[in-house]
């Protein structure tokens, strides 16, 4: 498996701040889901601007898709890089949708008739085409994000950083934006990484980072890194329900023998408890 | 002192005499029990911030009536006659953190009391208590603002409103955005404000986590309507009826009618990981299941 970004022993502060990163290393690979995870001030949304170079390292050096991140680079991995942050409203520019979606690709000089066709076509794969002619500020916001994610695959990103994206929505907003993610992934053979407190968005990740104090503690499965609650929260973070669940049962004298299950697994696993009877 | 809050018919219109009037809240009528801590749940755009938001008069209603701690106020009532029931209902709104100014923490939990026309030190006092209270370090007094975590600023800015010593706090939404860690301390303050403080607690939410772990009464608004208002079992106890609001169930409820769906015979919909863990013992030692 290609490793599409390398991040090579960083450290990085901000001015008059202790060390936020000190000597970090980790890999994302590519086509994959990998969820970072870590309380507030961990360093997780520093890292997302290190690899988009929104920001400049002290040292260390971070390779994108090939590229070292750099000035000679830098405008070339933002093209291979979308990323949506918390607040959507932070970075519409456009007065409509439809423009709004338009903005990126006006900057890279995209010919009319082509950027007519990309932005259409951006605007359906999110649902949000019926909505063109409409105000962005003026949007749920739920749409809001569908249109920030428009005009990120637009441009045909390699990969999409989602930083916090779904933080701001209510539970049934999160999830219609994490499905619609992972469609788009599918579909366009993305890397997602995406920077969470969401334990449960986690936990439907095919990797996971853990964050705290500008150190990885932990990288793995979901499976091994879930079922240590006591760690979890340790750190500053809950465990997924299930986890709380399997834990709540083995008080009860009732012992999976294993550190984590997914939804579907336990429900299976409870389902032959009964059938043993 | 008689702190209930009563709504009587209570319409409020958005944009009245327009072509885009509508109608926020139609024709509402509730009580909200003084000491209670009561949710008010809904999806987006039932009306639920534009209740909270005449609680403290912040809106006001368009026909009916509102009565908050023996205050009342109609669609006539000016602001002149608002300043004491504002003091009364504390409000902290979405990312309350957005609306710290001051150079300094304390200057910034001084500025409701000096508003409402205390002394520099009895403000500095009030202010103190105030931190005290949301679990801020003393130390931070002299701190800028914008110098602390988010979940600190949050809590600066709740501080800010609890100094003014309201006795009805409204949260709306207080723990979007914030970690796992900041969410529980959040929450706790709530409890804490609710049971040592005697406050009475109105929380706007869609984490029903939180319905279950924290609140005794729940309100449920729809299309600018109440459609039901009862303790957090009642309101769960119909799975069907609450997606049909567009609403989700407790982790616990939600995992249990999964449960269900897939031939485990749980005998009721329970509302925490401990009731559904109880449920599942009992099912599986109860000897049901395959013959």
């Amino acid at each position: 498996m290609k490793d599409i970004i390398q991040i090579k022993n960083i450290s990085f502060n901000y001015p008059e701040q202790e060390k936020l990163f000190n000597n970090f290393s980790m890999n994302i690979q590519e086509g994959k889901w990998t969820a970072i995870i870590g309380q507030n001030g961990s360093g997780k949304s520093t890292l997302a601007r290190l690899i988009d170079g929104l920001i400049v390292l002290k040292s260390g050096q971070i390779i994108v898709d090939g590229l070292t991140v750099n000035d000679t680079n830098i405008f070339e991995i933002r093209n291979k890089i979308g990323m949506v942050f918390q607040n959507p409203e932070d970075q519409f520019v456009g007065a409509t949708v439809e423009d709004d979606v338009a903005f990126g690709l006006e900057n890279r000089q995209v010919p009319r008739e082509q950027m007519h066709q990309i932005v259409e076509q951006s605007l359906r794969q999110v649902g949000m085409w019926d909505f063109r002619d409409r105000i962005p500020a003026n949007l749920s916001g739920g749409q809001k994000q569908r249109v920030a994610i428009a005009g990120i695959i637009a441009l045909s990103p390699k990969i999409i950083i989602l930083d916090e994206a779904t933080s701001m929505l209510d539970p049934r907003g999160r999830q219609d934006i994490l499905k619609l993610v992972n469609q788009i992934k599918r579909e366009n053979n993305l890397t997602v990484i995406s920077i969470t407190h969401d334990i449960d968005e986690a936990a439907g990740a095919d990797q996971v980072i853990v964050v705290n104090q500008g150190q990885v503690v932990e990288a793995d499965q979901p499976d091994h890194i879930f079922g240590d609650i006591e760690k979890l929260t340790s750190i500053g973070l809950s465990a997924p329900f299930t986890s709380e669940l399997l834990s709540a049962l083995k008080k009860r004298g009732i012992d999976s023998h294993s550190q984590y299950l997914n939804d579907e697994r336990l429900i299976t696993w409870i389902k032959q408890l009964i059938s043993k009877k | 002192m008689d702190q209930t809050i009563n709504f009587k018919e209570v319409t409020h219109t958005y944009q009245p005499d327009t072509p885009f009037a509508q109608n926020a809240l139609n024709q509402v009528s509730l009580t909200i029990a003084s000491g209670s801590f009561t949710a008010i749940i809904g999806h987006t755009g039932s009306g639920k911030s534009t209740l909270v938001q005449h609680i403290n008069a912040l809106l006001k209603p368009t026909m009916g009536e509102i009565e908050v701690s023996g205050r009342t106020i109609t669609p006539a009532t000016t602001n002149k006659n608002l300043k004491q029931l504002r003091k009364h209902v504390g409000m902290v709104f979405q990312f309350p953190e957005k609306q710290l100014f001051e150079e300094t923490v304390i200057k910034d939990v001084m500025f409701g009391p000096k508003n409402y026309g205390a002394s520099d030190q009895e403000a500095r006092a009030d202010a103190k208590q105030a931190m005290a209270l949301v679990g801020l370090d003393e130390d931070l007094q002299e701190k800028s603002p914008f110098d602390l975590s988010g979940g600190q600023m949050r809590r600066v800015a709740i501080a800010g409103v609890l100094a003014m010593k309201p006795e009805i706090l409204i949260l709306d939404e207080p723990t979007a955005g914030l970690d796992p860690r900041g969410h529980k301390e959040i929450m706790d303050l709530a409890e804490d404000l609710h049971e040592h403080q005697g406050m009475t607690i109105i929380l706007v939410t869609h984490q029903m986590d939180d319905v279950v772990d924290y609140a005794s009464d729940v309100i449920v608004m729809d299309q600018g309507k109440i459609v039901k208002h009862g303790r957090p079992q009642e309101i769960f106890a119909d799975p069907q009826w609450v997606y049909q609001m567009h609403l989700d169930l407790p982790s616990s409820a939600e995992f249990a009618s999964r449960l269900i769906t897939a031939g485990v015979p749980l005998k009721s919909v329970p509302l925490t990981i401990d009731k559904l863990a109880d449920a599942i013992v009992e099912v599986v030692q109860g000897g049901h299941g395959h013959e």
